[in-house]
């Protein structure tokens, strides 16, 4: 029997594990190695917070003392943040019959904030670029400000729907974007135009309002049999299109196998039915888009049980015109973010326990006012100077400290970058997503910054 | 002496093999499939106002095509939405569709009616022999079947 010295026995047995450990196996997306780091969730919910949101009215919680020049302060978002809400001038909730417009706020849904639950970046920067709502949302599921993004195209970068299908290796199905309509090019958020990725690792787009609003077009759609009816109807279309897409090509498509897209027109039908039986998961207040957009978004998430959910808000923007009007839809931003997580948490057994859900707002807005006043004679603000360029960032979920506060008014930490990589960090392909070098290079993990 | 008789040989033979060419008045061509031309993909609308014509046989209102367009633009996977739309059709009774009777009784003819409505040309033989065989292979499918393939197909959605 042979005898083997100590240092070679070490050398020897690393490399075995080595070799074990790097064993390279396919992914469905053909890369080689699995997640080059662990994951901390199995999925990720990302609410695109967005429309413009002031930092006064929102982590400040100014109120009203910053905007009007009313000495009323408190805090309207509190499922989001922890604080006292305003006690005066209760202008953002709902209105019993015969009494004050917006005077009854309405309740709050988590018993203790994401605040209190979770990690709280309350400075962060929005870097580069106009403070514009497509170039922000493009921002944000990039990681790469758009300084030559135009308004009707496709992110020049790509997007964290398609880092994850490329480097997780997850189905179409597995990744949705939930807009909350289809103008300010929204519909065009889900894949990018960069030629190393693009349509073919695209997420599955879905803006409800606008397909659940089409009754007389879609619902009672007919269901083909799928052995007698469906099968054939595939064998002709497939033959049909055989010889064609040798010559042309074929619809930019996502990548949604057969099955994949039998599984979407099911949702629709039984979506459709659950809307008629008013079974929908809707926000208990459900009087603007946002928040019938996070209803459908639940269903999508019932369903589907998505690896990436990202959510897009955006009836803030009626700050543009009236201030009243902006702070009700913050409110209910803040009351339909609550409703989400809840349900999540309460009504999604796959997912509860092993979501992460980060909140943004694609920018802020302007510290200085424009002329327009509405009912209450309140001005209303845009978006442009470099208030607009101060926003915040929250996550809950698995891995996340909880009661964190990082950074302050005066010391700005994050950006607006930074969540691509935190959801490459959560699900576990950061150190990929890094690599390819198309991020901003301000973009890091809010982990790394914590 | 020799050498003189042998560079005049030479000489005469250079000419005397020398081969004609002959120029036709022909040009080369490249033989393509008769759907080659379909390059442009169709927009949403014009797919709409097309297929909707196909369908029920009259122009689709301005409103109706607002409406179907944003459906379309309200879902990622395009193909989804077209298959969605179309089987919605399929279930209005208003939809012209040729009887199962006439579709059985001249298969041929069927499926050269089928290519000239949706892809605006004559089917192959290979096409008209695969489909006729298909639809004699699979006598339950209907001109609803084969109208909802070729509705969405990807020669249908180029032009």
């Amino acid at each position: 029997m042979g005898t083997i010295k100590r240092r070679t026995f070490i050398k020897r047995a690393a490399l075995a594990a080595g070799s074990v450990i790097a064993a390279p196996y396919i992914l469905p997306s053909g890369r080689l190695f699995a997640t080059t780091n662990a994951p901390m969730a199995d999925h990720v919910v990302f609410v695109l917070f967005a429309g413009g949101v002031r930092q006064q009215e929102s982590i400040l919680q100014r109120y009203l003392a910053d905007s009007q020049k009313i000495p009323i302060e408190g805090n309207i978002m509190y499922n989001l943040l922890s604080g006292a809400p305003p006690d005066l001038k209760i202008a953002y909730g709902t209105t019993l019959p015969g009494g004050q417009e917006g005077g009854v706020p309405i309740s709050k849904i988590l018993s203790s904030s994401i605040q209190q639950q979770g990690t709280l970046f309350p400075e962060v920067h929005y870097t580069r670029g106009g403070t514009g709502h497509y170039g922000g949302l493009s921002s944000g599921v990039s990681g790469h400000y758009g300084l030559t993004q135009g308004l009707r195209q496709r992110p020049l970068h790509p997007t964290i729907f398609e880092y994850a299908r490329r480097f997780g290796g997850f189905k179409a199905t597995d990744i949705w974007f939930v807009g909350n309509g289809i103008s300010g090019s929204i519909p065009l958020l889900n894949y990018s135009a960069h030629p190393d990725f693009g349509s073919k690792y695209g997420a599955n787009f879905i803006a409800p309002t606008i397909t659940f609003g089409a009754e007389q077009y879609i619902k009672g759609f007919k269901i083909y049999h799928p052995d007698d009816e469906l099968d054939p109807i595939h064998k002709m279309q497939t033959f049909l299109n055989q010889s064609f897409l040798l010559q042309s090509g074929e619809l930019p498509n996502i990548g949604n196998t057969e099955t994949e897209r039998e599984a979407i027109k099911d949702f629709i039908r039984k979506t459709f039915d659950k809307l008629e039986k008013q079974q929908i998961s809707f926000p208990p207040i459900t009087d603007n888009g946002d928040n019938i957009s996070i209803g459908f978004a639940t269903e999508v998430m019932k369903y589907f049980k998505p690896k990436i959910t990202v959510v897009n808000l955006s009836a803030v923007d009626v700050c543009h015109g009236n201030f009243t009007s902006y702070l009700k839809a913050l409110h209910r931003a803040d009351h339909g973010v609550g409703h989400l997580w809840n349900v999540i948490q309460n009504q999604i057994p796959e997912m509860s326990g092993k979501t992460t859900m980060i909140i943004m707002p694609e920018h802020g807005r302007n510290l200085e006012h424009n002329p327009i006043t509405d009912e209450n004679d309140w001005f209303s603000y845009d978006h442009s100077d470099l208030n607009s360029r101060r926003m915040f960032s929250q996550m809950i979920g698995p891995g996340v400290p909880a009661g964190l506060v990082i950074g302050s008014e005066n010391n700005p930490i994050g950006d607006a970058t930074d969540i691509v990589p935190t959801i490459a960090d959560i699900l576990g392909f950061k150190d990929d997503v890094m690599n390819t070098g198309l991020l901003d290079p301000l973009a890091m993990s809010l982990f790394d910054r914590i | 002496m020799k050498i003189k008789i042998i560079i005049a040989l030479l000489f005469f033979l250079s000419y005397g093999c020398k081969e004609k060419d002959y120029i036709y008045g022909v040009n080369d061509i490249t033989i393509l499939p008769n759907n080659a031309e379909k390059d442009k993909l169709k927009t949403n609308e014009q797919y709409l106002n097309i297929v909707y014509a196909n369908m029920y046989q009259k122009a689709l209102g301005p409103d109706k095509l607002v409406d179907l367009s944003n459906v379309i633009n309200s879902l990622g996977d395009k193909q989804v939405a077209y298959e969605i739309i179309i089987a919605k059709m399929m279930g209005d009774p208003e939809i012209k569709l040729p009887s199962k009777k006439d579709m059985d009784a001249d298969l041929g003819k069927f499926i050269t009616e089928t290519y000239n409505r949706f892809y605006v040309r004559q089917p192959t033989q290979a096409e008209k022999t695969f489909f006729v065989n298909f639809l004699k292979a699979h006598p339950n499918l209907t001109p609803e079947h084969v109208y909802f393939a070729f509705a969405t197909s990807s020669e249908y959605y180029f032009y």
